[in-house]
This record gives C-alpha cells, structure tokens and sequence, in this order.
C-alpha cells in the first residue's frame, strides 16, 4: 500500500508546477520547458487546441443562427458576460457563463473570464505597451499604494526578449512615456488619424498619436514562422482564435512551443483547490486538485510553483492555501493578500464627425484598430485635481451609409449603393486606478462552488479621484476635437461596474517590505521562496498600458532568476 | 442526411418544424404561434419591401423565416406579443380596405399598403411594421446571396489601406 503511494507521488511529480494557461502561464511553460525542466500546466477549463478547436474560425456572417446576437434567453441568463463587448455567437464559447462560475459582488463588479487551456489570450485586445520610470516610479512620487520593487532598467531586457517571440507590430515612436521595443512594421494610421495626430502635434508639445502596437505578425520573422504561424492577415476576427497564429495567444504560441520540448505535461479540466504547504519542510511541495468534472481530488508535487490563475482567481487560491505556518493563507502574514486591488477605467468614450479629407477612405481591416494616445497628463509632475492620468484610443472609419426610408425597388437600389460617411472619430478612455485597502477580494464564509472551494467575494469600486480624471478625459478631447475641427462632438460616459475593463490587477503586490507586500523584486512570495505570481495579481499599480506585455516580461524575468536560484540550490 | 431537411433562410440553415403538422408554420418556433398562412403573408409582405428585381428578392432568400427565427428567439415577450397583435389588425386593414387579402393585391396596392404604415399606425401595427422591414432589411444584407454576389464580405482581406482613393461627390 505505501508502496503505491509512493509509487502515486512520483508519477505526480514535476519540477515545476504552472497554474494557469493564459497568457502568463503560457510563458512560464515555455520557459521552464525550454531550460529542460519537466513541467505541469494546470487549466481548470477544457482542451483547446490551436485551429482545430476554433468552431467559428472561418463562418461568414450568415453563418450565426442570429448573425451574431446572442439570443435573448441568453442575454437573461447571463447579465454579467453579456456586457461585454465580445459576448457574441462568434466567440461566446470561449467565455464563462455567469452560472458556471458564481462569485459574491459585495459591490458590483462585471468579473469576465474564459476558463480553458489559453484562457483569455485567445479573446484579448492584443494591445501592448510597455511600461516607463514614469509608470513604476509613480506610487512613490505620488504618494499612493508602495514603491515598485524595480524600474524600467530591470524589465526592459525581458520586455525585449518576448517581444522578440511574441511578434509585436509598432513604429519606434521615440516617446520616454511609452519605450519602444522591438517592434514589426506597425500598423500605419489611415488618413483622417493621420490629420489628427499632425493636428495636435502641433498645438500640444506633449501630446501624441501613435499606430496602436499589438501583437499581431505585421511581418513575421523565422522565429514566428518556427511557431506555426503567419502573417496576419487583417481579418480582425481575432475572438474565434486565428487560423493564421497572426496574433499572439498561449494556443497559437508559448504552449506548441513548450509541447515540442517533450517537457510539458498540460492537464485541461484540473481545478487547483489549493498549494500544499509542508509546515515541516517550511516550504511548498504541492497543488491539490479538483477534477472538473468528476471532483475527484489529486495532489501534484513540484519544486516550484508559479500561481498564474488570473489575477482575481490567484488571490483565491492563495487565499484559500491555508497551513498551521499561513492560517491567513499562502504567504499572507501582513493580511495585505488580496487588498489593494485596482483597475482600468474605461468608463468614458467619445465621438465626433470629420468633415474633411473625403477623397480618402480605408480598405481592408485594421488589426491594429487605429491609433493610441499615451498618457499625456501629469506625466512630468502633478499639473491637475487628480493622481495619475489616462491614455486613449484614437480611431477614425467611414462606413457605408445605407437609407432605410424607401420600399420596394427603390430601397433595393438605396440599400444596395450605398454612400460613405464622413470620417466619424472615436476615442475610449483607459485611466489608471489607485490601489486602495478598501478595494479588495476575500473568500466567502459561507458560500462555496461545486468543486467545494470557498466563492470570491469582491468589493472593489471607482473612487472621486476616477470621476475627476474621466470628466478632465472628456474635457481635453472635447477641446482637442473641437480645435481639430470636429463636428457633432458627443461625450458617452458609461455607468459600467470595474471590470469590464477585464485589466483587474493587484491583490498579490509586489513590494520591498513583507510587511506591506506579498511578493519581492522577482515575483517571489516575500516569505516561500519556491512560490512565484507572475499574472495581473502581482501589480502594485496599474498605469494605464494594457498589462498583458508586462506580465509576459515578469513571467520570463521570473522564470530565469527562478532556475538560477533553483542551480544554485537555494530553492 | 440531416442537412437535406434543413431550410435554408438567407444561407442561414433552420429547422424544419414537424412536416404533418399542417398548418403551422414550416420552421420550428420556440415563443411564436404562427400559422403557415401568416408565414405566406409576411413572405408577401417582405416581398413588397425588397422586390425580386434583376436579381432575388426577400421571398426567394427566405427572408420572412429570417424575421421569424429573430423574433422567436431575439425579442422580448412584449415584442412578440405587439408583433402578432399588429399582425392580426394588419389582415383586417387590408381585408377593410379592399375587400381581399394581401396577397391578392396588385404590386401598386401592396407598396401604397405599406407606405401608410410608414406613418403612425396603431402601436401594434406600428411594431409589427417595424420588426418586419428592419429584420427584413437586417436579413438581405446579411444575407449569403448579398455578401457573395453584391456586396463582398471578405473573409481573409489581407491588407489594409487607410488612404484608399474614392470619389468625393
């Protein structure tokens, strides 16, 4: 009997442990495997596998049995996932319904997730960014949250290296707020993006267009090619996953790339319930895992464990690793693990009518999607009411106007001709959120899943300092539009719950003080060295970039400061 | 084998409803009681709003079954509800007016039909005609004939020009 346990033990022994497939733990796997370590990727979601599980790929528009809307009795069902924007019949399979998985909403927050081998690097906006000094240096200069643990000189090596394998299209700018990276040919603004970025260029000496970079194959190197994928090809059907690999996703990318080492072992359907803590070894050996669908429990040994469950869902299972040495759970002796949780605000957009440069039009898609203004305020030193500030999108279309009002043969002939519009503008707000102790997540008392693991309890909320900065949002574009010389400029200023955002951060915070802080400088519990949080969850502040690339960087950083540490036998 | 029995509605495949229950309507409705005679009407009806001209009409592109699934599955119980009323006051307009069903209206009486309800009808009338030529309208476009043979959906573009060229008049 011993003999089989042990026998057990050793088939379920890794060197390291991933929790979570996204886009973070994506990385993870491919690293360790390609230092030769022999590695287990837990998902708690099912298979999916790159082209083969993309029902929806290749549909045309007519395909959908409501060409596209999801139907009503769905709508009902789920209120929370059907706010967002990509909750359509082309990709609502790759979402979680609100019923599968419930949360508490101690305050309402519109928690969207997608629970399979890929997660939500299959439904991402691709949009990224890398972080500056004027980013991580911003708790400290502005008083808020605690100092980054690191500056830009300590990731910008990492931001290079997978940017290099991620294949991130984007024209080096020359901008200190925004560092270029290495970057494909972007993506180039079109004609009525162009005049506006000229336009305030010159007005404004700090202000500043640029082409979106995203992480599609503009033009793929040997190293994309050597993946699997293409070049883009512009379809913009990125939420049904790419034929092409033309954007970035754990399925296209990290996981093929870690499975061909021979070293990765991927295990969809593997709920983790918790990470085992040997109080007599003063370390992690372990997960516990739920099945999805049979709840039959297992343990999982390693050496290592990287947490990389999706910044919320990370807090969970931490939270709910409780041993004699953490009863607070996993490495929680301040009470710090999940608090401080913040946000993007995307809660304001506007949009307005150009009237000029009608002898231009766009052909073909933009993957892109157009253009970014990086964050222009307070960006040298405090110059409004409020902390911080918000970058935006800047995207200009004309689309096919087509008159409603006839029957007959005459609507035939007005629906099928058609006439452009004038370039009609738009712009979304994303505002950094300050972190605060009064926005966090715990575990119900009372309330668990059908896996048997405790509900997350969210209370996380906007704040005055978020509705001063999205008033200053529409102010300055208003004024920017109205110089431009846009017409029929009109604020939408949105009710939405945080989340919708789906850039949810923090919660696991870096820092310098284990007192303050869950993680040190290398994503490292302060106090279990063989435990790492690479995903949203370890973000003191949240800037307004897109935080996928950051995650990527922290992830591969990570990983090689956690195999020389591991050769040097300190862990 | 299956695919053989589906109805094909502006390239969108459907459920045929059960084939000896005669009577209904010929594709399967989860919310709506229609009979086979309204679904003949409203195929008259979004004949009227989009013609066969040179090229296929909304009956041939089955578009009365597009507007069908939509509002079976896409509306609200109070939508559905003002949809059939306005139906059932649209039968009694036409037979009031002239002594005869839809149906057997000339192409000019048909059209003038319609063209009243363009202003102010009762609110029934009024929903029922504006589910009808929006979803009408929504279908065509939509539709696997327009987006293959009149206006192009591309699927796989493969480029992208913001300063494409187009005439400004």
């Amino acid at each position: 009997m011993s003999n089989l346990n042990i026998d057990a033990a050793k088939g379920n022994t890794y060197d390291v442990i991933v929790i979570g497939s996204g886009i973070s733990g994506g990385w993870a796997a491919k690293e360790f495997t390609e230092k030769g370590f022999k590695t287990l990727v837990l998902e708690r979601g099912r298979d999916v596998q790159h082209i083969k599980d993309y029902p929806t790929t290749n549909k045309f528009p007519y395909e959908f049995e409501h060409r596209g809307e999801p139907a009503l009795a769905i709508k009902k069902e789920n209120p929370i996932v059907s706010r967002c924007y990509a909750f359509k019949e082309d990709a609502m399979h790759f979402m979680v319904k609100d019923k599968e998985h419930p949360y508490v909403q101690e305050k309402p927050f519109d928690w969207i997730r997608g629970y399979q081998v890929g997660g939500k690097s299959l439904l991402w906006a691709r949009q990224t960014q890398r972080w500056s000094d004027f980013d991580f240096e911003g708790p400290a200069r502005d008083d808020f949250a605690v100092d980054w643990p690191i500056r830009y000189k300590d990731i910008a090596p990492w931001y290079s290296y997978v940017e290099k394998f991620a294949g991130i299209s984007g024209n080096r700018d020359g901008l200190s707020e925004l560092p270029d990276g290495e970057f494909l040919p972007g993506f180039p603004l079109n004609a009525a993006e162009d005049y506006f970025k000229d336009f305030i260029k010159n007005k404004y000496n700090n202000r500043h267009v640029i082409s979106a970079r995203c992480a599609h194959l503009s033009k793929p190197n040997q190293i994309h090619l050597d993946q699997g994928r293409a070049k883009c090809q512009n379809r913009t059907l990125c939420q049904r996953g790419c034929p092409f690999g033309g954007y970035f996703s754990s399925n296209a990318s990290t996981l093929p790339w870690a499975a061909k080492t021979g070293k990765l072992t991927l295990k969809p359907d593997s709920v983790v319930e918790s990470v085992i803590y040997d109080d007599a070894k003063g370390k992690v050996t372990g997960v516990r895992v739920v099945d999805a669908n049979t709840k039959e429990s297992t343990e999982y040994y390693a050496r290592i464990v990287f947490v990389n469950a999706g910044a919320l869902n990370t807090n969970l299972i931490l939270l709910n690793s409780k041993s004699k040495r953490f009863p607070q759970g996993l490495g929680n002796d301040s009470g710090v693990l999940g608090k401080y949780v913040a946000f993007h605000n995307y809660s304001a957009r506007i949009t307005a009518e150009f009237d000029g440069l009608k002898q231009f039009a766009t052909d073909g898609r933009n993957p892109a999607g157009g253009g970014y203004i990086p964050r222009f305020r307070n960006v040298y030193k405090q110059e409004t009411n409020f902390k911080r500030g918000y970058a935006a999108g800047l995207y200009g279309s004309r689309y096919m106007e087509r008159d409603r009002s006839a029957i007959g043969g005459k609507l035939k002939d007005n629906l099928l001709q058609g006439k452009l519009s004038p370039w009609i503008m738009g712009s979304h707000m994303m505002g950094e959120t300050i972190p605060k102790e009064s926005n966090f997540v715990n575990l119900s008392a009372s309330e668990k899943d059908a896996w048997g693991i405790p509900l997350l309890n969210i209370s996380v909320a906007y704040d005055e300092n978020d509705a001063l900065m999205k008033k200053d949002y529409i102010e300055q574009m208003t004024e920017m539009f109205t110089e431009a010389g846009f017409k029929n400029i009109t604020p939408n200023i949105s009710s939405q719950a945080p989340g919708l955002d789906i850039h949810e951060m923090g919660g696991a915070r870096m820092g310098r003080d284990p007192k303050t802080s869950i993680l040190n400088e290398w994503n490292q519990l302060h106090t279990c060295a063989n435990v790492f949080v690479t995903d949203g969850a370890c973000m003191t502040s949240t800037s307004t970039q897109n935080p996928s690339l950051t995650y990527m960087a922290f992830t591969a950083r990570s990983v090689d400061f956690a195999v020389k540490a591991m050769n040097r036998g300190e862990i | 084998m299956i695919k053989q029995v589906l109805i094909m509605a502006g390239g969108l495949a459907l459920l045929p409803s059960c084939l000896r229950d005669e009577g209904k309507s010929s594709i399967r409705l989860t919310n709506l009681e229609v009979s086979l005679d309204e679904e003949n009407l409203l195929a008259e009806i979004a004949e009227t709003i989009i013609p066969r001209t040179k090229t296929p009409g909304a009956r041939e592109l089955k578009l009365h079954l597009f507007i069908l699934k939509m509002l079976d599955d896409c509306y609200e119980k109070t939508d559905q509800q003002a949809f059939i009323n306005g139906l059932q006051e649209f039968k009694e307009l036409t037979s009031e007016q002239y002594g005869k069903s839809f149906g057997k209206l000339s192409a000019h009486q048909r059209e003038s039909t319609l063209s009243k309800l363009e202003n102010n009808p009762s609110p029934d009338l009024s929903a029922f005609y504006k589910i009808t030529k929006a979803k009408t309208i929504d279908g065509y476009l939509n539709s696997q004939y327009v987006m293959t043979k009149l206006i192009i959906y591309e699927l796989v573009p493969g480029r992208y020009n913001g300063y494409f060229p187009v005439k400004t008049a």
